[in-house]
């Protein structure tokens, strides 16, 4: 008996070769999906198709034109060819029109080594050229923004940059200008481009088209050192990949994370990393008859164990929400346990701050995209703490979703938005914002069917993991209340009472940023302790300096705002300075502490025992609160 | 066969510009007819039944193309189009010019068959009076109640918005038209979706020539079977030839389809000039391919066109004659779609380029051996692999000269320049 069997399904053959895709599939991925590669410039997986580049063209039995693989869909039945005659004579052909304008300087271009023209052009390409007239000449080295230069010879008008700003970014701030062989990409009227994303466009051109200003003529792609590393930038904790070269930095690429960062960074994180070059040994220094003086990093040390103990618990101690959390579980474990003080916070100062606790990250970032209705407690304020979230609420938008951007004071507009029928609510602030995202989170939680969850944006690459783990004064690891036992907050140090502090200032961009009051008080301690990678603008209060590491000279874990426990790699080597948690060790072991870590890791293992949630690490799973037991 | 003024017949009527006139000479009738007698569906049908094919260059079944609008989805659009920027095509410039109301009487049954109540045209920047004729004839027909809110009664609401193109070729071919009548660039748009699902502002769409529509109230007067009683079994009606080139009476000729061609040029244009001798014709426009002496007794009709190795197109006639120097007429079409290339595709984009380089260099005697085959070279990778027609045709010509006048590009290498400027400039020297 013939029955058709209704399905999602098709079968196609490619080379020969059945393959079994979902409908709308596009040749180009079925083909990928047995291992066949069909050679692209224009297409990308996050933009619709185009078909310009017309790179990708292949045989489809039943169509007498040869067919962009990046365009069509597959049908059942489908008869594709990649590697006929035809199709290979063609990709000889359109490789070199595409390099007849192509001013062929791989020699001198940033993008040689790592081209995907350079790289197809020897796999597909004809060899020689046989187009022997004056090519059509543009600007080169045009200046787009402060940050990203365009070579227009180079260019090959794949539309990619242009989508990604109209796509991606919806900023439309790039745009196809002229027609036919004239065309070249640029701004209105020339103007700068403002984009916090422009990185990107550089990490997306096929050709060297695009090119950071700061990794200009720094390094050819293979002489890089590539590590895997989180984005210093803010506590979306984007993944990055530092590239060093000779042991200083030369750049930060994107290294994709779905879940996190979709593939892509912003220009704040991107071009952050001049912050985080070394600029040189700096030797420890102790005061002495009122001059800092050079040490070495043990008199350092026994300086700092020794004015941190004689305050008898009266300490002070700040740790920068950018620490990993190896470090900052040291840290607390240092002053709880051995300096007998539970004055400890990570947070910038305010007069007050509500409690943290994990339901502020109930809602995963990538779950954005699966709420119909997201409201965006603070707006711009918002955007600018965790730039890349604003891609994510471009593409849910795109696909959908409901997005309003207000005043964190206009929770009420919000409340009148959101229909009572909403399925999925998200609710994203900054954590400045908690109570008003919380009040609204209630309303909205009678108001409609649905869920409603909230996502706070912390300050740091690990303010997520400072609060995790109890860099506070009312809570240890973990969530856990003090019994009545709670410290000082950073509010009330200058409220008397402090003899000493411990300032670990682990990113320049994640910085004490005292107030004039505080520098005030800072400046009557009988001990101010700064443990920092870079000079400080409280240097010149301390009694002992202690330089640390970069953000690029570690490994460790940090955790971003949704909860997610990610990896840092160390990317440059900084051996003549001991690692930030060796020199929370050493504090520790003068006061007669017996740890004994000879690796970060060793620490972590540490770490999971007591917040057995951590063990998401290894998962690059979101740390689930609610599974605690 | 022959000269059979169906859009032309009043041409020259005095005022026929003016509305009163065009009615005196049964103008509306057919609007009125369609409004009044015939539902939108019927109408559909009946053009259908005409056999009426597209006169903007593809030949597509005009009927079937208005049905294939999704059943319920509105607004819909139709779209006249008036970008007419091929060389060699100018007749929907003279129907225009002639009878303005004409064409918008066409436009106004299209609307109503398709359940349009906004329709645009879409003229060519620089058919200024054109323009102004339009413009004119909807003053005149909006006040006269053809236009606007329940039209005559019959419920049906329609508003006629004219727009002017900024000269680029390319805004000619259907999508292209649509995104830049949308504000953007122009440049034409990935199919499918097809104009006729997602069209202008992303809604269902119909683009049709001018040529097309200004068929259309004769077939309602007359009737489907008078339409197709006239032209050949697939190529029904008449079309306006655009006649130029090197011939006694340029001009536009409403000739029955299937009339030979060789009665278009020899008859009504009076053979070629200068009592010299036919070299070529091309038929369709500049994208067409040319053809021979040989090919004179072809009808003029879609498929005969086409099976004589050219295409019918947008109905243009370019005559060339005995001193006409092949290689410098591919050239000359090969700068028109390299100067119109929008740039979207690589093909196109570079090839075009390459190309009018390459023909510079038969033009200026620095042609070598094996350029011949470069040049069909460039075409193999050109035609069929560009994004839209334009890339491809810009081969079309050049490929059909080489065919049949190869020699003349081999006399080019081997003379190191045009043979035939050098006649000329003799025979200039002489006289
Ligand atoms: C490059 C190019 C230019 C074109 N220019 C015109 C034009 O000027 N006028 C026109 O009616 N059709 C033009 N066409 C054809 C249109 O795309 C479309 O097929 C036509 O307007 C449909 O109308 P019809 O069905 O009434 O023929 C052009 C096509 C191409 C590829
Ligand atoms: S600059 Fe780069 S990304 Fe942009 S169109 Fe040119 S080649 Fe493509
Ligand atoms: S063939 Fe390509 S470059 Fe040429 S006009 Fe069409 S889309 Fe533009």
């Amino acid at each position: 008996m013939a029955s058709t069997v209704v399905t999602d399904q098709v079968t196609l053959t490619v080379n020969g070769q059945s393959v079994t895709v979902p409908k709308g599939t596009l040749i180009l991925d079925a083909a990928k999906k047995i291992g066949i590669d069909i050679p692209i410039f224009c297409s990308h997986p996050k933009m619709a198709p185009v078909a310009v580049c017309r790179m990708c063209l292949v045989e489809v039995e039943k169509m007498p034109k040869l067919q962009p693989a990046c365009a069509v869909y597959v049908a059942d039945g489908m008869v594709v060819r990649t590697t006929t005659e035809q199709v290979q004579k063609y990709q000889k052909g359109v490789l070199e029109f595409l390099l007849i304008n192509h001013p062929l300087d791989c020699p001198i271009c940033d993008k040689g080594g790592e081209c995907p023209l350079q790289d197809q052009t020897y796999q597909y390409g004809p060899g020689a050229s046989r187009f022997d007239f004056e090519k059509a000449h543009f600007d080169k080295a045009v200046p787009l923004s402060d940050k990203i230069v365009l070579d227009r010879e180079r260019c090959i008008l794949c539309w990619r940059c242009t989508r990604f700003s109209e796509e991606i970014s919806g900023e439309r701030e790039l745009a196809l200008i002229q027609r036919g062989v004239h065309t070249i990409i640029g701004t209105f009227n020339d103007e700068p481009a403002q984009s916090n994303y422009q990185g990107n466009w550089t990490e997306i051109c096929p050709v060297g088209a695009l090119t950071s200003r700061e990794y200009r003529f720094i390094s050819r792609p293979w002489d890089l050192d590539r590590t895997a590393s989180i984005c210093p930038g803010c506590s979306m904790g984007c993944n990055i990949q530092v590239d060093a070269r000779h042991n200083r930095i030369g750049r930060f690429q994107s290294r994709e994370n779905l879940a996190v960062d979709d593939g892509w960074l912003c220009d704040f994180g991107r071009y952050s990393f001049p912050t985080f070059q070394r600029q040189g040994f700096e030797a420890p220094r102790v005061r002495q008859d009122g001059k800092l003086v050079e040490v070495s990093f043990e008199e350092a040390i026994a300086a700092a164990a020794d004015g941190l103990a004689q305050a008898r618990g009266a300490v002070a101690g700040w740790a920068s929400p950018a620490a990993t959390n190896e470090e900052l579980f040291l840290f607390q474990r240092l002053f709880r346990q051995r300096l007998q003080s539970p004055h400890i916070d990570h947070r910038a100062f305010r007069p007050t701050w509500p409690d943290p606790d994990p339901d502020d990250m109930t809602l995963p970032i990538a779950d954005l995209e699966r709420c119909d209705y997201v409201v965006v407690l603070g707006g711009q304020e918002v955007i600018d703490a965790a730039p890349v979230l604003h891609l994510r609420l471009f593409k849910s938008e795109r696909r959908g979703v409901k997005v309003l951007k207000i005043d964190a004071e206009q929770g009420a507009r919000a409340r009148e938005w959101v229909p009572a029928d909403a399925q999925a609510v998200g609710i994203l602030a900054t954590v400045s914002h908690k109570k008003e995202a919380t009040d609204l989170q209630a309303a909205l939680g009678k108001k409609v069917k649905g869920s409603v969850r909230r996502l706070l944006v912390v300050r740091g690459p690990n303010g997520r993991g400072a609060n995790d783990l109890g860099i506070l004064p009312n809570f240890r690891p973990g969530y856990e209340g003090l019994n009545g036992q709670s410290g000082k907050g950073r509010a009330e140090w200058g409220k008397g009472g402090i003899g000493a502090a411990y300032i670990f200032e682990a990113s320049p961009l994640h910085a004490f940023e005292a107030t004039e009051d505080e520098r005030r008080w800072l400046s009557g301690l009988k001990t101010l302790v700064m443990h920092r990678f870079r000079a400080s603008p409280l240097d010149d209060l301390a009694h002992v300096i202690i330089p640390g590491r970069a953000f690029t000279e570690k490994a460790g874990t940090v955790t971003n705002m949704e909860g997610r426990v990610q990896r840092i790699g160390r990317a440059i080597d900084a051996d003549a300075v001991p690692d930030d948690w060796m020199v929370l060790q050493a504090i520790a072991r003068k006061l007669g502490a017996p740890w004994d870590y000879h690796e970060s890791s060793d620490i972590t293992a540490d770490l999971l025992d007591l917040i057995p949630q951590y063990a998401a690490v290894d998962r690059g799973e979101r740390v689930l609160w609610s599974e605690r037991t | 066969m022959g000269l059979k003024p169906v859009l032309t017949k009043d041409f020259g009527t005095e005022g026929l510009r003016q509305l009163d006139a065009y009615e005196r000479t049964g103008g509306y009738a057919g609007y009125k007819k369609a409004l009044s007698e015939i539902k939108p569906d019927d109408l559909v049908e009946l053009v259908k039944k005409s056999g009426l094919r597209g006169r903007g260059g593809a030949g597509f079944p005009t009927g079937n193309k208005w049905s294939f609008l999704p059943k319920g989805m509105y607004p819909r659009y139709l779209v006249c189009n008036a970008d007419e920027s091929e060389p060699g095509c100018f007749k929907d410039r003279y129907l225009i010019e002639e009878s303005p109301h004409q064409v918008l009487e066409g436009i106004l049954i299209a609307a109503f068959a398709i359940g349009c109540n906004t329709a645009f045209i879409y003229i060519r920047g620089e058919y200024l009076p054109q323009y102004e004729a339009l413009e004119s004839a909807i003053e005149e027909a909006t006040a006269a109640g053809y236009i606007g809110k329940n039209v005559l009664k019959s419920g049906f609401d329609v508003d006629v918005i004219l727009h002017r193109g900024a000269g680029a070729y390319i805004c000619g071919e259907e999508t292209a038209l649509l995104t830049s009548l949308e504000g953007y660039r122009g440049e034409p748009r990935l199919k499918p979706p097809f104009p006729a699902v997602k069209g202008l502002y992303g809604k269902p769409t119909v683009v049709n020539n001018v040529e097309t529509v200004a068929n259309l109230p004769h077939i309602v007067v007359n009737g489907a079977d008078w339409f197709a009683s006239m032209g050949t079994p697939t190529g029904k009606g008449t079309r306006v030839w655009c006649m130029s080139g090197h011939v006694n009476r340029p001009g536009n000729y409403e000739l029955e389809n299937g009339t030979p061609i060789r009665e278009l040029i020899m008859e009504h244009g009076g053979g070629v000039w200068k009592n010299r001798r036919l070299k070529a014709f091309q038929p369709g426009g500049a994208s067409m391919m040319v053809l021979l002496p040989e090919h004179l007794d072809v009808g003029l009709d879609f498929d005969a066109i086409q099976k004589a190795g050219s295409l019918a197109g947008a109905g243009a006639m370019v005559v060339m004659d005995e001193t006409t120097c092949m290689v410098d007429a591919a050239r000359r079409y090969v700068k028109f779609f390299h100067h119109e290339s929008c740039g979207k595709c690589t093909p196109c984009r570079e090839g075009t380029f390459w190309m009018s380089n390459l023909f510079d260099r038969f033009e200026f005697g620095e042609a070598r051996p094996g350029d011949v085959d470069l040049l069909l070279d460039m075409g193999y990778n050109i035609d069929g692999r560009s994004f839209c027609p334009l890339g491809d045709a810009s081969t079309w010509f050049p490929r059909s000269v080489i065919k049949y006048f190869r020699d003349e590009f081999e006399q080019h290498i081997a003379e190191k320049g045009c043979p035939f400027r050098k006649e000329t400039e003799a025979a200039v020297a002489v006289a």
